[in-house]
């Protein structure tokens, strides 16, 4: 029985790396450009995919509403730009913002998802694409007319609705200037990686206080947990509230580092594929760690990397390789929803 | 004896329309331990959710009356005010995550931690010690004289040890004041049911009041410093030490002499109609291990084992829901379970425990719901119209479900009304109209009282009699409740982990059913 658990926990990595090896040689880059670009990704994503294990654990699958968290930063940004704050002082402001509000709108998602208990996932989709619409027509209709303008370069030309395109350089500019860690061509600044860091501290050594404890079981058996005398409710809130100031803190990480915001697209699809990393790191979704986090980021990024100059020299078509990503992406989400429910029907 | 630490009085709770607890009042000492028993569905566990906090109760209405802990009125509503106020409870089914380890089922909620950031962080985000753990897990364990690796994931112990680990997680607490017991003794052997009662007289005379509820007379007889019977929702009577008597106590939680009970044996001839020959079932949580019987034509044979034991799976199994090995016989001619639709047609018919899911169609009216079976599976209730078409003989329909309705007793505005809103005890009557109706030459019954209120239990029960006797239906039924199959049945097989453990006549003591649960017979010491 254990070894057969084993054996399907294994499947989706062991999949990506053989894709990969074969990837690389069709693509036939080098691989320190290799290197260079995976470690970029990594370092925009990993957080986001930290954000996911919580919600995991504590038995509510994958939080599709981490969306909401980098959709919380993207405002923080244009918010805190439209004040003319730029700098340090503006990037410490955009932090504080961003997390105190994610953890507030957390609080609600939890209390939201403990109505709906058994359809968390669905709900969570559900309520991220609201969430997407209610983000948009905040800064397409109520930039410069509700809310008043202060710095004219954010709006377009009419005076109304945000720019497609933000630039974030300010901020960034003060984080290169701390220190930066260079792997080819990429420049990965000291203080976001630090702050990785102790993010993946943080998942790790909160798993395993008496509140990870207390995760852990309504995660295995929120009706034995109840009868214990843990508030689950409590803890599923908790567990919404963390995930979703991470999500934020993940964005900013990401932002910080490319450097500019693109206000309206940026934030789409980005939880699809960090539940697809933390899939393809060996996670399920009843069960996941910090060590999935990592090796899942590191194997997705390296496939999405390489399937378009795959694509392009096997197939002579460069899009091949988009739709590819894509594909992978979903199709593990897929195959890992599946194999679980055949887990689960064999543990019953 | 010192004051009392739980008071309380004038207790009364409705299920729906049931009333399941009338004017129940129990008070319990500081350091004592008073004994609950009664039947089943006579109001103990519910009486036990009250003190508990258990969200089912708020859920379904809460109750009436006045709670009393240690000198103050209390309204618990939710477990962890229970456990806050040091009210710990053993349950029936236990409460351990399976796949967590002995040693931090023990400690879940209460962990010792090491403060790597000093105090900044408080004891909920400090780093678990998982040796202070174990050590105190061992420790308690010892103090309970049960030896177990408490490394072990809770999922692969078995049954008695289990118990054990609950066990010690409760006495692990150490501001308990109150300890609840919903028949913690009901899995374990002689021995290690008599460590238990070693155990709870020592946490008694540290001061610990105990709620104990058992089956057990015996063992309550021996610990219990005075002890209530609860029948059909009443206190009925209420006993000190000194005046306990087996046979009293007995008496007042069944109602009547045990000696009316055993009815006449029936002669009758053994020839089999069902014959099992090493048939197993793969049913999930209920799986049967090669099971090898004889069903007597005319007789009604008990199945009985503990939730998950087996006893749902053969009659299962018969009807192919599940993978089966094995042979199946009936009347001497092998079977082919996976044909449904032949084996009904052979008479053999099934009233699943699942009435919700599986017996009824919710969505119709009572009149569909009798008659389904036999309109389709049988072809009754037909005519033929221009001598094409068959359609169904209402006029003959409304006659036979008015003549069950009041038969059974079935309380329904009418026929027409929708099955899904009756009671359980109605629904249940509803399937086995339905199965009197095809006159199965051999009926399985699943679980036939579950959930269902005192009233409505004993029709049921009188019912399958009557099919049995009238009929001569060879009747299978497959229940949890043991006394009840003790009143019905002219044989009761006992499983245990999937196999038949024996079958014993229904007069056997309560001894060697307890022994056949455990599955003591035929295994030595372990």
């Amino acid at each position: 029985m254990m070894k057969k658990v084993r054996k399907d926990e294994l499947i989706v990595p062991v999949t990506f790396i053989v894709f990969s090896i074969l990837c690389f040689f069709l693509s036939g880059i080098s691989f320190m450009f290799l290197a260079e670009q995976v470690a970029l990704r990594f370092i925009r994503n990993i957080i986001l995919v930290l954000a996911l294990i919580f919600p995991i654990m504590a038995g509510m699958g994958l939080n599709f509403a981490v969306v909401i968290g980098t959709m919380i930063t993207q405002a923080s940004f244009i918010i805190v730009l439209n004040f003319n704050l730029t700098g340090g002082r503006g990037a410490a402001l955009v932090l504080a913002v961003s997390l105190v509000a994610a953890a507030g709108v957390g609080c609600v998602i939890g209390r939201l998802l403990n109505k709906v208990r058994g359809r968390e996932m669905v709900t969570s989709i559900v309520v991220g694409f609201l969430a997407n619409y209610i983000y948009q027509l905040i800064f397409v209709a109520g930039f410069g007319t509700v809310i008043h303008v202060f710095n004219k370069k954010l709006v377009l030309s009419t005076g109304i609705g945000v720019k497609n395109m933000v630039d974030l350089k300010t901020f960034k500019e003060v984080f290169d200037n701390l220190g930066v860690f260079r792997i080819g061509e990429a420049k990965i600044s000291m203080l976001l990686l630090a702050m990785i860091i102790v993010c993946g501290f943080f998942v790790f050594y909160l798993m395993r206080t008496p509140l990870g404890q207390k995760i852990r079981a309504v995660g295995m058996s929120e009706g034995k947990s109840a009868n214990i005398g843990i508030d689950t409710d409590r803890i599923r809130v908790i567990v919404i509230v963390l995930s979703t100031v991470l999500a934020a803190l993940g964005q900013f990480v990401y932002l910080q580092n490319i450097g500019s915001l693109n206000v309206y697209t940026e934030h789409l699809d980005t939880e699809k594929f960090a539940c697809a990393a933390l899939l393809a790191g060996g996670a399920s979704i009843r069960k996941a760690g910090v060590k999935n986090a990592f090796i899942g980021v590191v194997l997705l990024h390296t496939l999405f990397v390489l399937s378009p100059l795959a694509g392009r020299n096997a197939f002579a078509n460069a899009s091949l390789g988009e739709y590819f990503r894509s594909f992978v992406a979903y199709g593990i989400i897929a195959f890992a929803l599946v194999v679980n429910l055949r887990l689960e029907r064999k543990g019953e | 004896m010192g004051e009392y630490v739980l008071e309380v009085r004038n207790l009364e709770k409705y299920y729906g329309q049931n009333k399941v607890l009338d004017k129940v009042s129990l008070s319990v000492r500081k350091g004592e331990i008073c004994g609950l028993i009664g039947a089943n569905g006579s109001g103990k566990s519910t009486l036990m959710n009250i003190l508990f906090g258990n969200s089912i109760i708020a859920g379904t209405g809460g109750y009436s009356g006045d709670v009393v802990f240690e000198g103050e009125k209390v309204q618990i509503s939710t477990t962890t005010e229970a456990i806050g106020r040091g009210i710990g409870m053993i349950y029936q089914e236990f409460m351990l995550i399976p796949e967590m380890t002995v040693a931090e089922n023990i400690k879940l909620t209460r962990e010792n931690t090491k403060r790597i950031f000093g105090r900044a962080l408080g004891s909920e985000l400090s780093y678990v010690d998982w040796k202070k753990d174990s050590e105190d897990a061992a420790a308690v364990l010892e103090q309970l004289g049960f030896q177990i690796d408490n490394s072990y994931l809770v999922k692969n112990i078995s049954v008695n040890a289990k118990q054990f680990v609950e066990i010690a997680r409760e006495v692990n607490k150490q501001d308990l004041k109150l300890l609840l017991l919903d028949e913690p003794t009901a899995v374990l052997n002689d021995e290690d049911a008599g460590k238990l009662m070693k155990v709870l007289k020592e946490l008694a005379k540290k001061g610990t009041s105990i709620i104990f509820c058992s089956h057990r007379l015996h063992e309550i007889c021996e610990v219990c410093d005075h002890v209530t019977v609860l029948r059909d929702g009443k206190a009925v009577s209420d006993y000190g030490r000194e005046e306990l008597d087996m046979r009293a106590l007995a008496r007042d939680m069944i109602g009547y002499d045990v000696t009316a009970v055993k009815k006449e044996r029936r002669n009758q001839e053994k020839k089999a109609v069902l014959s099992f020959r090493d048939f197993s079932v793969y049913m999930p949580g209920e799986f049967l291990d090669r099971l090898n019987l004889e069903v007597y034509e005319g007789e009604i044979l008990g199945l009985t084992s503990l939730s998950g034991h087996g006893k749902l799976a053969a009659g299962y199994g018969v009807m192919g829901q599940f993978p089966v090995m094995g042979e199946f016989l009936y009347g001497g001619a092998s079977m082919d379970v996976k044909n449904v639709r032949k084996t009904i047609e052979h008479g053999i018919f099934l009233l699943p425990d699942d009435r919700k899911n599986m017996g009824l169609l919710l969505e119709h009216s009572v009149r569909d719901n009798i008659v389904f079976s036999g309109f389709y599976g049988r072809n009754l209730f037909q005519k033929k119209a221009g001598y094409i078409f068959s359609v169904k003989d209402k006029k003959e329909i409304e006659r036979y479900v008015k003549e069950q309705i009041e038969k059974l007793d079935i309380k329904c505005g009418s026929p027409d009304q929708k099955v899904k809103e009756l009671s359980g005890g109605n629904q249940q009557k509803v399937c086995i109209a339905r199965a009197v109706l095809v006159a199965p030459k051999v009926l399985f019954v699943m679980e036939p009282t579950r959930g269902v209120d005192i009233g409505a239990k004993e029709k049921i029960l009188d019912m399958l009699v009557q099919i049995n006797r009238e009929q001569g239906t060879t009747i299978v039924v497959a229940s949890s409740e043991l006394e009840e199959l003790k009143r019905i049945s002219d044989r009761i097989a006992v499983f245990c982990e999937g196999r038949l453990s024996q079958i014993l006549p229904p007069d056997a003591s309560d001894e060697e059913f307890a022994f056949a649960f455990t599955g003591e017979e035929g295994e030595d010491g372990q």
